[in-house]
């Protein structure tokens, strides 16, 4: 851990939550733009955040009907952007599964190299037959073979990296993030993650989570520290405490509930036509996590809600407000310091993975009011030392791995 | 008449021009009036830095300029192209094209299982080409309401599948983002000695032709187009050819270029300058302007005098 958190901003369209794009005052189809992209980034250097992040996926979700999507290729993106800013990092989440390795290898060194080796790569598995049939399948293989291919994959591209003797990069190459919290998700991150995504609810757990990582990375022969946990945090600030509860509320109110129950039912994976609002959701319906197929991590956390909280289904639409499973902090930002501070110092992260409720103006509020009460408490930096986003980080460079796939099994994966 | 100027650049190490000076260089040539540069996968055997990762850095500086990117069908799938691509050009508010080149498959469209890999060369680009002219269309602008109100983003009912199925590849689509302002990206044929008149006339808004095969290129176009349902002004017939203006008089050199153009009946010229950095910039300053290039004061495709928005034939 270094002496000082760690934050990024993930410019998710309009917002976290599902009825961001609604918000009063927002321009609804600002994050079909790019300038949406590049004018957050610019702000985001100004705040001296380590990186902003790009979540991405090469389909067109069906609840786009109701709530705003990824609609631009991250590096397209990342690349004005680099020619638009000086030290920020540039994270971007491209799939394993659909990108042909040999090219992505060249395309995402070469975008390190002309940013002055600022980037990173979130390295993502992709679920669901919408994707799989944009590239000549009728679904997605299953999980245990999408995370070998994964496996195999980031070990061909870092090599290649490694290997490089042209358009090298000042940061050597590349940062690799990873999120996922499935078992082989955990594994992959400890083997081959130095940035870790994560979506945890609870402080004991997500404590756990980081020391499960760590170990593991241990085991692997990696150095404990050569990791940084970001779990993902969503933020609703306000002025005054009543103010952010009330804006919290705003939120759920302008939520369309069609999208809401559409994107419940696609993180449990089934429908929840016909289920009593006013009840829980029954428990036979609810599979191990291990078991499930799409996105393990979020049904996960689904779960995990249900388990503790034992909510009606009208509740639990509530609580996820949309957004996907990452912890909601309602408050000042002096309240959301104090949470973010707790987190760092119990060891559950080593900073955090921010998505702001609304974009741009929820983010306005966390650089321009937020980021300053963590520099007044010494807890963020208030000028960049490096240039890099492995200085930024405090991450070095160690040897690229090998051994990360186990040979033989992948010939089925096709 | 101005005519359409595209300038060849491969940004790089060693004989390439570095970074820094192909800023320089997008600089010059937005004030120039070049059309678009066309960036380079190589040049000389040496691989460039990705055409891509370029343009999107050049147009985030120098926005008034068109950007054409070479993407090999080797290791790209159609999808990813496609999108990629289009991206490009919504951030370039229609100044974009990309010069399909030739090439064999990618890891992800191979392992398909019912894809075959062994499609000729010719052929593979012929589908791919229909597969990003589909893609580029299958989201309208329309289709994007954002209407706060009724809670839609997407009117959905406008927004169609692809479902294209060719022995080299199966997308169904659609992306995930709206069509470019200027209808669709430009779609470049620059190997159409490999490719074949017949697909080139199919989808190509553009084709460049290499000086020594140049003669002769605007009758097998025309002939091809006719075959296709297309007319001789729904595609820019480019001339392209090698230029050293340090070492050459560029008054000269402009001369023998547009008798050129008449010659072979050319809509516009592709200069590859020599010389690394200091080769560009003297093309760029001293022989663009001699040449009356005609800049993309607004998008790619009206600045090569191509149909705004060209319908894809059936």
């Amino acid at each position: 851990m270094t002496s000082q958190l760690h934050l990024n901003v993930n410019i998710l369209n309009a917002g976290v939550f599902g009825g961001s794009w609604r918000f009063p005052g927002t321009d609804p189809l600002a994050s079909y733009t790019i300038e949406h992209y590049t004018s957050i980034a610019r702000k985001a250097e100004a705040a001296k955040l380590d990186a902003v992040f790009l979540a991405d996926g090469p389909s067109l979700d069906p609840s786009t009907t109701h709530r705003t999507g990824n609609n631009l290729e991250p590096t397209t993106v990342l690349a004005r952007v680099a020619a638009q800013t000086e030290r920020i990092g540039l994270v971007a989440t491209l799939s394993s599964s659909y990108n042909d390795p040999v090219e992505l290898a060249r395309r995402l060194g070469d975008l390190d190299h002309v940013s002055g080796g600022r980037f990173g790569w979130n390295v993502v598995t992709t679920a669901g037959p919408v994707a799989a049939a944009n590239f000549g399948r009728d679904g997605e293989p299953d999980h245990g073979l999408r995370y070998r291919r994964a496996a195999r994959f980031v070990e061909q591209v870092v090599a290649s990296w490694a290997e490089r003797d042209r358009h090298v990069s000042p940061q050597g190459r590349p940062v690799v993030v990873q999120a996922g919290g499935s078992s082989d998700g955990k594994r992959l991150a400890s083997r081959v993650g130095e940035v870790i995504f994560s979506a945890e609810q609870d402080i004991e757990k997500a404590a756990a989570f980081r020391r499960e990582l760590r170990a593991g990375a241990a085991e692997f022969g990696r150095d404990p520290d050569e990791l940084v946990v970001l779990p993902g945090l969503s933020t609703v600030l306000g002025s005054t405490e009543a103010e952010a509860a009330a804006r919290r509320e705003l939120l759920d109110e302008v939520l369309p509930d069609a999208y809401a129950r559409g994107r419940l039912a696609g993180q449990l994976g089934f429908d929840l036509d016909g289920l009593d609002d006013d009840r829980p959701i029954p428990a036979h319906l609810l599979r191990d996590p291990d078991a499930a197929g799409g996105s393990q991590t979020f049904y996960r956390v689904v779960k995990d809600i249900i388990d503790r909280e034992n909510p009606t289904l009208r509740q639990l639409l509530k609580k996820l407000s949309g957004g996907g499973g990452h912890r909601i902090v309602v408050g000042t930002p002096e309240q959301v310091a104090d949470d973010i501070e707790r987190w760092y110092r119990h060891g559950a992260a080593d900073g955090f993975n921010v998505m702001p409720d609304v974009l741009p103006s929820g983010f306005d509020d966390f650089a321009d009011q937020l980021v300053p009460e963590l520099q007044r408490r010494g807890l963020f930096r208030t000028e960049y030392e490096g240039t890099t986003l492995r200085d930024h980080l405090g991450l070095g460079l160690p040897g690229a791995p090998t051994g990360v796939w186990e040979h033989g099994a992948l010939e089925a994966a096709r | 008449m101005s005519i359409p100027i595209l300038v060849g650049l491969a940004v790089g190490e060693g004989d390439l021009v570095p970074l820094a000076e192909a800023s320089e260089v997008a600089a010059a040539a937005q004030a120039a009036g070049v059309t678009a540069l066309r960036l380079l996968d190589s040049l000389g055997g040496r691989p460039a830095v990705d055409p891509s990762v370029v343009a999107g850095y050049l147009a985030g500086r120098h926005g008034d300029l068109g950007y054409v990117v070479d993407v090999p069908t080797s290791h790209n799938a159609p999808y990813n192209t496609a999108r990629r691509v289009l991206s490009l050009d919504r951030a370039g508010a229609g100044r974009v094209g990309v010069a399909l080149r030739a090439g064999g498959g990618d890891e992800v469209s191979d392992g398909s299982a019912r894809s075959a890999p062994d499609v000729p060369v010719d052929e593979r680009w012929a589908e791919y080409a229909e597969v990003l002219t589909r893609l580029w269309e299958s989201f309208p602008r329309a289709a994007l309401v954002g209407d706060q109100e009724r809670a839609i983003v997407v009117d959905d009912t406008l927004v169609r599948r692809i479902d294209h199925v060719s022995p080299a590849y199966r997308v169904a689509g659609p992306l995930d983002g709206p069509s470019s302002v200027q209808g669709r990206p430009v779609l470049v044929a620059a190997d159409v000695d490999v490719v074949g008149w017949p697909a080139v006339a199919a989808s190509a808004d553009v084709v460049v032709v290499e000086r020594p095969f140049s003669r002769g290129a605007d009758d097998a176009l025309t002939a091809a187009l006719a075959v296709a349902g297309r007319r001789r002004d729904e595609v820019a017939l480019i001339g392209r050819a090698e230029v050293d203006v340090v070492d050459g008089d560029a008054a000269a050199l402009t001369h023998e270029l547009l008798g050129w153009l008449d010659a072979d009946r050319l809509d516009g010229l592709e200069l590859v300058p020599g010389g690394g950095a200091r080769g560009v910039l003297a093309t760029v300053r001293a022989l663009v302007p001699l040449l009356d290039a005609r800049p993309t004061s607004t998008t790619l495709r009206a600045a090569l005098r191509l149909p705004e928005t060209a319908g894809v034939p059936a």
